[in-house]
């Protein structure tokens, strides 16, 4: 069933641009905000009182013309952890209300396939392209650091907190977002509903992002780390969850 | 091969099943007639494992149709529903491959080449479905049905909106699957179908209102008229025929008559024919369509929930 997935978004590469714009734009800000607005004002930032003692609550004791930008980069990671969640929103929120729009879900119910390997199939099948296309957007990033300063780089980057929230808590996120969004596709008629739903994460996450920014909030790494398995948790409980409330007669015979 | 016993369903206070038992049996294909509404794609869907009845049981080859035993169980029933429901982007072959996967098929390649010589598919193997026409589109849909080799093969009206050529195709290909043995239901307003493919006609009100051979459920309507067609004028065997119904009449040439008895008095009428000199051409016991049977099953049916 993921097979029939990856082949359905092969024929139909429009539905991943939102996620390549989501990446570009990704990628473009921080470098905006570190390269072209300091050449703007003719200021540095690191010159900023209020981000160089943001920056210090990353615990970094590099000189703060390294520091800065690096606690920056550091914090624009996020939006490759919701690069995947809003691209590949629209995906889950079609997985099995599309399937009943066009008449597929029922010869496809009617064979050994269970409830979970579907399940399973539509919200990989969403999840897999969009984190590949914001990996490939993560590695021009670190890429680009890495031209534009090779200490910043590996101040920012090379870091456990970047391996925590590329390989842990993005995917995590990612994962119980989109399973928010299969659950209520497979209890709605309609799949903006389920879209509107499974964009609630960005919310948190949002707050995250800001809070680090301005300095109010930094969670160490360990906290990273215990939200990211909490999260996997989280999905697995949702999983089972969706399997559990996953309603074949109400789908089949009251959805119109 | 495959039964039910007392099968029910509703759907809050409709019933929309009430009290179905029936067999198809391996070798059989049994046409399930009804009016709109009937029951007939609710019966379906509880044979194939995809709702579960109110009350009552589906079994196949003594197995009880469960939540539990319904993954194994669904691996041996082919389903076509009403609408072919493939998937657009993915090609022919693409569509079928993937139910060679779940269901499991070791040689996927093998089976569908045969699934797409077996249709006349073959040189549309690399086009997408969405850009087949109606035609195609339910061949595929009812290769892919057939394509893992299942014992039992439930389909919702599998010559709707086909041509001739392609209804008659699908209609050998059944025979075929019969003769290997396969138990068959099929869905359809085709009575014409109904009764050229099926072994037996069951209709469906709701409630099995009659399950029978073609030829058996017409004899219920049986009139007992029988038409003459003889060599020449037909006139001066009028008499003759009024003696045992007076109400004889020449109909197109030929002679109608009212028997109260055919079995014993066609003979009789036949004889005195002969003996006055007629050359006989035809006789015919005259019987009602299939579909005279069917309006008039559901018709009383219908008078009977009022």
């Amino acid at each position: 069933m993921l097979r029939k997935e990856l082949l359905d978004l092969a024929r139909n590469r429009a539905a991943l641009v939102p996620v390549v714009i989501a990446t570009v734009v990704s990628l473009l800000i921080p470098f905006f905000v570190l390269i072209v607005l300091p050449s703007m004002t003719g200021r540095s930032l690191a010159a900023d009182p209020a981000l160089e003692l943001a920056s210090r609550s990353g615990g970094s004791d590099v000189p703060a013309e390294i520091r800065v930008p690096a606690f920056l980069f550091q914090q624009f990671l996020i939006l490759f952890m919701l690069t995947p969640i809003t691209g590949s929103m629209s995906l889950a929120a079609h997985a099995v209300v599309g399937e009943k729009q066009n008449r597929t879900l029922e010869p496809l119910l009617a064979t050994p396939l269970t409830t979970i390997e579907l399940l399973v199939a539509k919200i990989l099948g969403a999840l897999l392209p969009t984190l590949a296309i914001s990996s490939a957007g993560l590695l021009l990033y670190v890429l680009g650091i890495m031209l534009w300063e090779p200490q910043t780089a590996i101040a920012a980057m090379l870091t456990g907190r970047t391996l925590v929230l590329t390989l842990l808590l993005g995917p995590a996120a990612a994962l119980v977002s989109l399973q928010a969004a299969i659950v209520i596709s497979s209890r709605v008629n309609d799949p903006r509903t389920a879209q509107q739903f499974g964009v609630l994460i960005v919310v948190p996450l949002t707050f995250v992002f800001v809070g680090q920014l301005v300095g109010a909030l930094w969670l160490p790494v360990w906290i990273l780390v215990l939200i990211g398995l909490a999260m996997l948790v989280a999905w697995i409980l949702l999983t089972l969850f969706t399997v559990a409330l996953f309603d074949r007669e109400t789908i089949l015979t009251r959805w119109r | 091969m495959i039964s039910t016993a007392g099968l029910t369903r509703e759907f809050g206070e409709r019933v929309a099943v009430r009290d179905v038992t029936l067999t198809i049996a391996r070798g059989e294909i049994v046409a399930l007639l009804g009016p709109n509404g009937a029951g007939k794609t609710t019966t379906m869907r509880m044979l194939a494992g995809l709702i579960a009845p109110t009350s009552g049981t589906v079994t196949i080859d003594g197995t009880v149709l469960t939540r539990a035993t319904g993954t194994a169980l669904r691996a041996r029933i082919g389903f076509l529903t009403e609408s072919p429901g493939l998937w657009d982007r993915l090609t022919v072959r693409e569509n079928l491959d993937i139910y060679a996967r779940l269901y499991g098929l070791r040689d996927r390649a093998g089976a569908i080449d045969r699934a797409l010589d077996r249709f006349q598919l073959a040189d549309r193997a690399s086009t997408r479905t969405a850009e087949l026409s109606k035609g195609m589109r339910q061949k595929v849909a009812i290769a892919r049905a057939l394509l893992h080799g299942p014992d039992v093969l439930l389909l919702d009206e599998p010559t709707s909106g086909l041509d001739p050529e392609i209804s008659r195709a699908v209609r050998q290909i059944l025979d075929e699957r019969r003769a290997s043995g396969c138990a068959i239901l099929v869905s359809t307003h085709n009575l014409d179908e109904a009764e050229r493919l099926a072994d037996r006609v069951a209709v469906l009100q709701s409630r099995l209102i009659a399950c029978d051979r073609p030829a058996n459920l017409r004899k219920r309507l049986t009139t007992g008229r029988v038409i003459v067609r003889v060599n020449g004028d037909a006139n001066p065997l009028l008499p003759l025929a009024r003696a045992l119904d007076p109400s004889a009449s020449l109909e197109g040439g030929a002679i109608a008559v009212q028997l109260a008895d055919s079995e014993r008095q066609t003979p009789e009428l036949v004889a005195a024919f002969v003996a006055a000199g007629a050359r006989i051409v035809e006789v015919r016991a005259e019987t009602p369509a299939l579909e005279d049977v069917y309006l008039r099953l559901v018709r009383t049916e219908a008078v009977i929930q009022q």
